[in-house]
């Protein structure tokens, strides 16, 4: 999978916005979108909301997550703990990509979250690869990560798979006989 | 919808903000850059058939746009033009809407004052042609009163007439510039609320554009500023908050009372005091006093030379911090005493603060480079893309080319001074640009000239002796186009104090030019701007001294 392709599936998580136009309700494939009043918080998806904010139609309210306060917490948290904490927000890393970006003008202390979000992601990305590290070194047959959201998941997908595919052939080639061990060559 | 804009800063600058506001509407529409008479007739043959709605943006006022182009009914234009309109304009308000500011000083002429009512013409006509049918038997009943009254009519038509031909050709006779095409769009984003910080500084560099070019009175700049001020202002306490600080991405505008050397924070201090129009005219830096009076500057203000002649981000932070008071300082003690000026700076990220000013130069060096293979429309969509803020790399690129140019201009001004190339013809100046020349080719442009132009006669009545030379003046010729022969014309009034900035020489570029049937041609939409072939440049020269004089 793509990174694109997960943070078109994050555009799909609402967001409050504030419209500066009125329209009646939308009926769309996905979902009804209600009436937007001018002033009154709304809910849309984010794929709206950026579209919206470019055309200088609406102002973008954070998500309750996106604070300096709470995010310093679940930093702290997830650096004291071994094991994967839960995540903000199941595409926080996404979300916070597309609202800096388009609206940060509309997001208090945009830089100090920026930081933030990054070190979480970073310390989380520590853990998987500690994890994905000790599991091939420990030849383990399964294992189960707790609180992994996608995008996390895609950036380790293709290395562990290819690299458990090259475990797989490595071992099975041990077994026939040491002989054939010299002509594999990886 | 076909916009048609004319190829200067101010233009540009509008441009873009109604192309942003079209993006926010989604609306289509096809730019077209022009940059005369001829480009635009081409243009509007071209797009006729596709378009009904017509938007030109600094140009087409002022001459009367249904005679020379002929469009169908119904098309519609809408005009912003700086230059003045054409009054005619004013009697085919189906068709054509003009933008303009409501409180503009234009001296516009009342509406009855121009143009009469057509029924009265109607009556007159009528009633001489039942007059002239009547049969000879009803002549003997030929009432004195009825003669006397249509002699009274037709005196007082005639009186009309010569008073409507005196106030057009008062009206018509000087050309200036209103308010900034592009302050008026962003007048009109604000109506709609859909204005932002991107806007509000292109309107800026518009209104910026009309003062670095000289284009509009000192006093106008402050009220357009103090506008602008209002504006900015509203935009900063939106988002400012003690708690809630901004990113620093975002694009802050702030009102500065900066220092009149152009470009000096992407140059060196020193070159840049050698190569601003106001320090080195003051100084006079083209004789060796001048530049011994520098150096004096300089010591005065305890800067030293190693650090002034350095890039300015890498002086010292000691220098710079108390810069602009020390500098105001030491120029009132050497007469410069309008050395600090009200402008816009905005500031973004962490590296990028620029001037207004320092993005008109830039904009208009890339819009006018001479380097080889770049056609206009190139230039054009270059100079526009320079204005958006992620194209810093143009800008940049922008900015180089300007200090080439404005280093051109420094040295042709001080070349020009020293060999008295500047003669006075009477009632003008003129000033001939040889092909030799270096960097000759920089002043076949239009606005580079103009600049030259300013700049020359600024320097030429500060080291000149003679009272009277300094109230002329200045015409300038510069080679165009060298395989044609062409050379291209400039005009601009003289300088004086109180200037309103009104240039007569449009008018009286024609008139020479019919008189001695020159081959000229008049292509830019400021009139004072023209081509005249290379052979009839004396006599048609003469015939302005003796239109002039």
């Amino acid at each position: 999978m793509d990174p694109s392709e997960v943070e078109f599936l994050a555009e799909k998580e609402t967001v409050k916005i504030i419209p500066n136009f009125s329209l009646d309700k939308i009926y769309l494939i996905g979902g009804d979108l209600g009436p937007f009043n001018p002033g009154l918080p709304v809910e849309v998806p984010v794929w709206l909301a950026l579209n919206l904010k470019q055309r200088q139609k609406c102002r973008i309210v954070p998500p309750e997550w996106m604070d300096v306060e709470k995010l310093e917490e679940m930093r702290d948290l997830e650096r004291r703990e071994d094991t994967f904490t839960p995540a903000p927000c199941p595409y926080y890393m996404e979300l916070t990509k597309l609202l800096l970006n388009y609206a940060s003008d509309n997001i208090p202390k945009a830089d100090e979250i920026r930081t933030l979000v990054k070190d979480i992601w970073d310390t989380r990305i520590a853990k998987l690869r500690l994890s994905a590290d000790s599991f091939i070194s420990q030849m383990e047959a399964h294992a189960k990560l707790d609180n992994l959201t996608l995008m996390e998941i895609n950036t380790i997908r293709s290395f562990l798979l290819d690299s458990l595919n090259c475990m797989f052939k490595l071992r099975s080639n041990l077994q026939p006989g040491s002989s054939k061990a010299q002509f594999t060559d990886y | 919808v076909a916009l048609l804009v004319a190829s200067d800063i101010d233009a540009l600058c509008a441009c873009k903000i109604l192309q942003a506001l079209f993006h926010c509407d989604q609306v289509q529409y096809t730019l077209v850059p022009v940059k005369g008479w001829q480009d635009l007739g081409t243009a509007f043959l071209e797009h006729k058939e596709q378009f009904k709605y017509f938007v030109l943006i600094n140009c087409g006022a002022n001459v009367d746009l249904l005679e020379m182009l002929q469009p169908d009914d119904d098309a519609v234009f809408f005009i912003c033009d700086t230059h003045g309109f054409f009054l005619q304009l004013l009697s085919s308000h189906l068709q054509i809407k003009l933008l303009i500011k409501q409180d503009d000083d234009l001296g516009v002429p009342s509406y009855d004052d121009i143009f009469r009512d057509e029924e009265e013409e109607g009556d007159d006509s009528g009633n001489e042609s039942d007059e002239g049918t009547e049969p000879s038997g009803k002549r003997r009943r030929y009432d004195e009163g009825a003669v006397e009254r249509r002699i009274e009519r037709q005196r007082a038509k005639r009186e009309w007439e010569a008073r409507r031909r005196e106030i057009l050709f008062d009206y018509e006779q000087y050309e200036y510039h209103g308010t900034s095409a592009a302050m008026m769009f962003f007048e009109l984003a604000w109506v709609l609320t859909k204005d932002t910080k991107d806007m509000l500084w292109w309107a800026v560099i518009g209104l910026t554009d009309q003062s670095v070019h000289d284009k509009i009175t000192h006093m106008k700049y402050i009220t357009d500023i103090a506008t602008m001020q209002r504006h900015v202002s509203r935009h900063n306490h939106r988002n400012e908050d003690e708690e809630n600080s901004l990113s620093i991405d975002c694009m802050r505008i702030s009102f500065e009372y900066d220092l009149r050397l152009t470009l000096y924070q992407h140059w060196s201090l020193y070159e840049s005091i050698c190569n601003s129009c106001y320090t080195s005219c003051n100084f006079k830096l083209w004789t060796l006093n001048g530049q011994k009076k520098l150096q004096e500057f300089l010591a005065d203000m305890g800067l030293p030379l190693k650090q002034v002649k350095q890039k300015f981000n890498s002086m010292d932070m000691s220098i710079k911090e108390n810069l602009r008071d020390v500098i105001e300082e030491s120029s009132n003690k050497y007469g410069m005493k309008d050395i600090r000026i009200q402008t816009f700076g905005v500031h973004f990220g962490f590296k990028n603060r620029f001037l207004a000013s320092d993005m008109v130069h830039s904009t208009a060096a890339l819009l006018e480079s001479t380097e080889k293979d770049e056609s206009d429309g190139d230039n054009f969509i270059k100079a526009l893309d320079s204005l958006s803020r992620s194209n810093l790399d143009r800008l940049n690129s922008g900015i180089d080319l300007a200090k080439k140019k404005l280093m051109a201009i420094q040295q042709t001004v001080a070349s020009c001074i020293c060999t008295n190339l500047i003669l006075s013809q009477g009632p003008f100046l003129y000033c001939y640009l040889m092909e030799g020349t270096p960097d000759v080719k920089v002043f076949s442009k239009p606005v580079a000239l103009t600049l030259l132009c300013k700049y020359l006669l600024k320097a030429f009545v500060h080291s000149t002796r003679n009272k009277r030379c300094k109230l002329l003046p200045l015409i300038m010729a510069a080679p165009k186009d060298v395989e044609k022969g062409t050379v291209i014309i400039v005009g601009i009034p003289p300088e004086s104090e109180t200037s309103d900035k009104k240039n007569f020489f449009g008018r009286a570029f024609e008139k020479a030019a019919e008189s001695t049937s020159s081959r000229t041609l008049h292509d830019h939409f400021d009139s004072s701007i023209i081509e005249l072939k290379m052979e009839d440049r004396s006599k048609f020269l003469d015939a302005l001294i003796t239109l002039l004089s």
